[in-house]
């Protein structure tokens, strides 16, 4: 083996390692959308409780957030607790509304999943999957903020809790709120 | 209890790991015999200690002891018996558990086999293996024990995956931990060719088998996992340049490399360095695999955990094992310069030597691809998904020309090949090829890859008919016998060659399904009530009924249809869309008729409240030859194995 090529192998070893080591840091689950900076994708559709139909169009002006999520998703499940704590943080502020999106779900399921786990804001109910599909929904829960001008401005893949809660409350929402631009989050 | 004795028993093992790798030290230090012995006496002890481990693991799964940990997380009490044992490695640490043991049954086998006939190889052997366990271990007694308890005692567990919960998947990775592991036994005797500086062909001949049958195992576990991927996910392919699918191919083109490489150096002594280059990266391809899949740097359809400190870890311990295995090669690749140079570019030596350079280009264009994703988050912080195009593009050209010198290699003469020698072993398959091409064109298939494809085939096919009718002729008008025993004959006298030609004709029978199935696929994808039907192909699926049926631990919507072939049903299929109980995961339970070597494929996907079903069938054309395929592979692999012992060897 000539000098040239040990030099090259160890090079290309420490590339290798120093790339991975950089790699251990990132979560690749973060999935940007293509969809952040961009007009929300308006809807329509009925109230999971009430059955009163509910458009994105009426809380125009607004920072809104959208959840997705399902009755049958565990998940959902182990974030609902802070979703509900999300809402009472914000709710008193008049330009902060919070709306869940039910996915893929049979009416009598949801229903009984927002009695059993509490619901203090509104869910509409996404009947044909159509909704999902506009906001490239990979899977149940999913998360978006829309700013104040109907821009999609963050989203979220998997449960709200612990550092992620943090982060979309005081990163996220808060700033809109303050009516400062935040920078562009693509987690 | 039980559990803890596993627990003791594994940080046991540990303790005696590092006891290994001492006793290899002072054996080659003292050169006292007895240093060996006690090392010897070390490596099988963690067997045993490993395997009662396992054996405790087992037994808290089989009585559903959900006050351990990693049972509650992937058991439960409605799961049945045959997977609650395959759940031991259905999570991160039991799988890691079992790569171990798996680790220690070979080191055992190999410290026992090779004892008297290699006493000198001995402590190097016993040092490494040692070492990797020592690694291993570590991670698990530290980072990642499956032994843990879990305080207070769940009712229930929460189930294993249900994509798990299938037979193909069951076997899957204990197919490629022993194709993994396997490859460490050769790497083991390189490393000790190395360090002990014996860097003649001996190490290559003792390890034969055992890269043979690692490479086999690493393929049934590689295809095992793509039957797995068929039918399970319902998506109707088996490959897919999935990261983690990625992982496992690396190490096997590489591994095949070495397998032919080695030819070489044993017939001409040539390649010496190289042969030593690439057992070490087929290694650490498959430790870095391991890394791959366990750490979660890349997004892949098997989501384990990210855990960076877990991740740490295995990048530390594998880069170190990476790092020594290179730093000695570079150490002492003076010392390797072949004895002989390489007397024409028409030779066998000179087509696996491009063999080789097809495999490694092979390799590094999966690399790049897999890795690229990665490179690029961490130079422009940009997300990418390398997928299917790319692969397609790259690789079906490089795995042709592989199969153009498979077709090549084994009929042109050592040294030095002749215009007359490779006019008369070539022209008919090479003609044979140009035929099936005009045959094929003629008959409705015009698609470029299926026509090289077609091509190449046909013309490897055809070279070893030739040479395995001629061998056989001779030998049936040498001992007057008909040309049925005459091929008997020659296959015993040339077990390993023919060995070899069967698992070549196994990859020509892989790759026909491959090509048929990925170019002459159709779907259709369909919404549809009870009552409607839909073509496909030149079949009709008409969708009978839709109810409820319930498994063990599922429940699931069943649509019947019942498939016409022109006016006659030829039979029904049903498939599924399970809810998993205990997790309430839906799963797609595909349907699959077997017909002329291929599949009718349905799903349904969906069913909506109104009674709409969505049904996707798709048609796979000798799709079971991919499979059929490997098991000739396999077999052949098998027989080169088992073939009589020669002296030398």
């Amino acid at each position: 083996m000539s000098k040239g090529w040990q030099i090259t192998l160890i090079l290309s070893l420490l590339g290798l390692f120093a790339l991975f080591y950089q790699g251990l840091w990132g979560d690749p689950r973060h999935i940007p959308t293509v969809l952040i900076e961009t007009e929300a994708p308006n809807f329509e559709g009925p109230d999971v409780e009430t059955g009163q139909t509910i458009s994105l169009e009426q809380f125009k002006g607004k920072v809104v957030l959208l959840n997705f999520w399902a009755s049958w998703c565990y998940e959902c499940k182990v974030e609902h607790e802070s979703i509900l704590q999300l809402h009472q943080l914000f709710k008193d502020n008049p330009d902060f509304v919070m709306l869940g999106v039910n996915y893929q779900d049979e009416l009598p399921d949801a229903q009984k999943y927002l009695q059993e786990y509490g619901s203090t804001f509104s869910h509409v109910r996404d009947l044909k999957g159509q909704l999902a599909i506009d906001y490239g929904v990979y899977g149940v829960p999913e998360t978006f903020v829309i700013d104040q001008q109907g821009k999609i401005r963050h989203k979220w893949v998997g449960p709200i809790t612990g550092e992620v809660y943090t982060n979309i409350t005081q990163k996220v929402i808060a700033p809109l709120l303050n009516a400062q631009p935040t920078t562009t989050t693509t987690s | 209890m039980i559990i803890e004795i596993g627990h003791f028993s594994v940080i046991v093992a540990l303790v005696l790991s590092v006891f290994g790798m001492a006793s290899a030290a002072l054996a080659l230090k003292t050169r006292n015999p007895d240093w060996a012995r006690s090392g010897r006496m070390a490596v099988t002890l963690i067997f045993v200690l490993l395997g009662v481990g396992m054996l405790s693991l087992v037994y808290a799964f089989i009585i559903r002891d959900f006050s351990v940990l990693y049972v509650a997380n992937n058991s439960n009490s409605k799961l049945p018996f045959f997977y609650t044992v395959a759940a031991v490695w259905g999570g991160h640490e039991g799988s890691l558990l079992l790569w171990v043991f798996i680790l220690s049954v070979f080191s055992t086998l190999a410290v026992w086999l090779h004892w008297r006939t290699q006493p000198a190889i001995m402590p190097y052997l016993i040092g490494v293996e040692s070492a990797i366990i020592f690694g291993f271990l570590c991670l698990i007694v530290f980072l990642s024990s499956p032994f843990e308890r879990l305080l207070p005692v769940p009712l229930d567990g929460k189930d294993l995956n249900p994509l798990l919960q299938d037979p193909a998947m069951v076997m899957h990775p204990p197919m490629l931990y022993l194709g993994y592991v396997g490859f460490s036994i050769p790497f083991s005797f390189a490393m000790a060719a190395l360090f002990s500086g014996r860097l003649g062909e001996e190490w290559i001949k003792v390890t034969q088998r055992w890269s043979m049958f690692a490479w086999m195992c690493l393929t049934t576990g590689i295809l095992l996992g793509g039957y797995w991927a068929y039918y399970e996910l319902g998506w109707g392919g088996y490959w897919g340049w999935d990261p983690v699918e990625n992982a496992s191919f690396m190490p096997w083109l590489v591994g095949t490399a070495y397998l032919h490489s080695v030819l070489v150096q044993e017939k001409r002594k040539m390649f010496k360095v190289w042969n030593l280059f690439l057992i070490i990266v087929t290694f650490s391809l498959s430790l870095i695999g391991t890394f791959l899949v366990r750490s979660g740097v890349l997004t892949s359809v098997h989501s384990f955990a990210t855990d960076p400190e877990r991740g740490l870890y295995i990048l530390i311990f594998v880069g170190t094992v990476i790092g020594i295995a290179f730093g000695a090669l570079i150490l002492r690749s003076n010392k390797l310069k072949s004895q002989v140079e390489m007397d024409s570019l028409v030779s066998r030596e000179s087509i696996f030597l491009f063999n080789n350079l097809f495999f490694l280009v092979a390799a590094a264009t999966v690399f790049l691809g897999t890795l690229y994703p990665l490179i690029l988050e961490t130079l422009q912080n940009a997300k990418v998904t390398v997928g299917p195009p790319y692969y397609n593009a790259v690789f079906m050209p490089i795995a042709l020309g592989l199969l153009f010198l498979m077709g090549v290699g084994p009929y042109i003469p050592w040294r030095k090949a002749s215009v007359a020698s490779l006019k008369k072993s070539f022209s008919t398959p090479l003609l044979a090829g140009a035929v099936i091409v005009v045959l094929l064109f003629v008959t409705g298939i015009h698609n470029l890859y299926a026509l090289a494809g077609g091509y190449v085939v046909t013309f490897a096919g055809m070279a070893i008919v030739l040479d395995f009718g001629k061998i056989s002729q001779l030998y049936a008008q040498r001992n007057g016998s008909n040309i049925f025993q005459g091929s008997l004959a020659a296959f015993t006298a040339n077990q390993r060659r023919y060995a070899s030609m069967l698992t070549h004709i196994g990859v020509l029978v892989l790759v026909v399904g491959i090509i048929a199935s990925t170019v002459y696929q159709t779907e259709k994808v369909v919404s549809m009530r009870v009552g409607d039907e839909f073509a496909i192909g030149d079949y009709r699926m008409k969708l009978t009924k839709i109810h409820e049926v319930a498994g063990g631990n599922w429940n699931a919507q069943e649509g019947v249809f019942q498939v016409f072939k022109g006016e006659d049903l030829v039979t029904e299929l049903r498939p599924q869309k399970r809810i998993y109980s205990a997790t309430q995961t839906p799963t797609t339970e595909s349907a699959i008729y077997a017909t002329n070597m291929g599949h009718v494929f349905l799903t349904m996907p969906e069913v909506s409240e109104d009674g709409v079903a969505v049904a996707r069938g798709v048609l796979n054309p000798l799709v079971l030859w991919v499979w059929g395929g490997g098991v000739i592979m396999g077999l052949g692999v098998i027989l080169n194995i088992l073939r009589p012992r020669k002296k030398e060897e």
